[in-house]
């Protein structure tokens, strides 16, 4: 793994980044690279920042201050254009956010036709395919509602990867979900991961973390605390509060 | 009391009725596709943070709400050809019921589109899609399941008032009850039908709203070409 620096562009490179939420300062001077086929994964103490670091990654949120390049484009630049680089990062919601009124495949299918411009025949061809690589092959024409958690997921997933995005960005992927659908998505996820995504996933699953990330970022109030390998970070880690963190979310 | 009521001159006027009737459906239709869309327009316009957008949107919703529709219609009417513009009756009587149908359509699809999950317009907003993009395919079609009770009351309302259309001469519906009730002294056989044909007419709306809610709901298996 290349060491990310300053003079180097990552695939998503943050640089001196500030955020504020009213008189919250919610995004602390962060610096963080994140390099092509990365996997990141970002802990941390709920209302840590670790939600809103993620989101301002394809705008969801805007930043104060600092500089924010995705894909060698500055957010907030007049030259970049938001809307198309959007569609080369997938996103993940908590709740998943699936289209009620979509079918599985219409829902993965929906952007590629009408954002990437792809024929229909085509992009169903493909959304069938992803559908059935995220183990929904049978659940084509359902419904979001007749899908348990774990499937809405899954489908989420294909969704995202339907744009064949650069990047996929994950905001507590398995928070919702009720633990025996935990491991369905986890798997997807490792799969994705494994052919060489980009990826920051917001998560305390730590199996997740050890299994294919090269990096965890621990969050607290706002500022990154703490850096490094999975083992480096789970076995000894450095600060006190990444300690206390850890030692509530092993405990149990 | 019954003796004098005439059902044979109203067989006599079916086909003027008819011809009402037909005429009344037609014109509710186009001005409530009309209403549509300056609903659409006025909600979005309503749920921008720019005042620009804001404050004419509120001003217009207002000003609709707040006056009679027939002084809307007058004005439209009388008003419009001292100003220059000198429209046909019917292509007033149309623009009347959009331009005042479209202002309560507006709240009731700004709730409609309030009443949608952030998430939805997030997901929409991540993936890449326009701001008319998302409205088109994500936000409005749930919009439109959610609101469609209110918006057949509003439908409803909107045939009904098209009656008033009969004050400037459009021979629809309610005019051919006032030609009834002129020619033949009989009012109460020509209001009598009109209702009959109104109530008619609401039926058929309500039968309208149940398909659509069905067509727009979840189907538990659809093949999706």
């Amino acid at each position: 793994m290349s060491t990310p620096s300053q003079a180097k562009t990552g695939m998503i490179d943050f640089r001196g980044v500030n955020k504020w939420f009213g008189p919250l300062n919610v995004l602390k001077d962060i610096t963080l690279s994140v390099e092509p086929r990365e996997v990141v994964v970002v802990c941390g103490p709920s209302g840590s920042g670790k939600s809103t670091l993620i989101r301002c990654i394809n705008g969801l949120e805007t930043i104060k201050d600092g500089d924010l390049i995705v894909d060698g484009q500055r957010l907030g630049d007049p030259a970049t254009n938001m809307t198309l680089l959007r569609t080369e990062i997938g996103f993940v919601f908590q709740s998943f956010n699936l289209y009620p009124h979509k079918t599985a495949l219409e829902n993965v299918t929906l952007a590629p036709i009408h954002v990437r411009k792809i024929p229909r025949a085509e992009a169903e061809q493909a959304g069938r395919d992803l559908l059935a690589k995220v183990g929904l092959a049978d659940k084509v024409n359902a419904y979001p509602s007749q899908l348990s958690g774990g499937q809405q997921q899954r489908v989420a997933i294909a969704r995202c990867l339907g744009m064949r995005p650069k990047i996929m960005l994950f905001d507590e992927p398995t928070s919702a979900l009720d633990p025996e659908m935990i491991s369905e998505v986890l798997d997807v996820m490792v799969a994705v991961a494994e052919e060489g995504m980009t990826m920051m996933v917001v998560t305390h699953e730590m199996g997740f973390a050890r299994k294919v990330a090269q990096r965890v970022v621990f969050m607290d109030a706002g500022a990154i605390v703490e850096s490094g390998t999975p083992e480096a970070f789970f076995s000894a880690p450095k600060t006190d509060r990444s300690r206390a963190f850890l030692s509530k979310i092993l405990r149990h | 009391m019954l003796e004098n009521f005439s059902f044979r001159t109203i067989i006599e006027y079916l086909p003027l009725f008819g011809q009402g009737l037909i005429t009344t459906v037609w014109l509710s239709a186009l001005s409530f596709a009309g209403a549509l869309a300056v609903g659409v327009v006025l909600a979005a316009m309503n749920l921008q943070r720019s005042q620009l957008f804001r404050v004419p949107a509120k001003a217009y919703i207002d000003a609709v709400r707040a006056t009679p529709l027939l002084a809307q219609l007058y004005f439209l009417y009388f008003g419009l050809p001292r100003l220059g513009f000198v429209l046909p009756e019917l292509v007033v009587g149309i623009l009347a019921l959009s331009l005042n149908s479209g202002a309560y359509i507006a709240e009731i699809i700004r709730a409609g589109i309030l009443s949608i999950p952030r998430g939805q317009v997030e997901a929409g907003v991540a993936s890449g899609m326009t701001y008319v993009l998302r409205m088109r395919l994500v936000i409005l079609p749930q919009v439109f399941k959610v609101t469609i009770p209110p918006l057949l009351g509003q439908a409803i309302v909107l045939v009904k008032d098209s009656a008033l259309l009969s004050l400037i001469s459009v021979s629809e519906l309610t005019r051919a009850g006032q030609l009834l009730a002129s020619d033949r002294f009989m009012p109460a056989e020509g209001f009598l039908t009109i209702a009959a044909f109104y109530l008619l007419l609401y039926y058929c709306l309500k039968g309208l709203a149940g398909l659509s809610s069905r067509w727009l709901g979840l189907q538990p298996a659809r093949s999706s070409t």
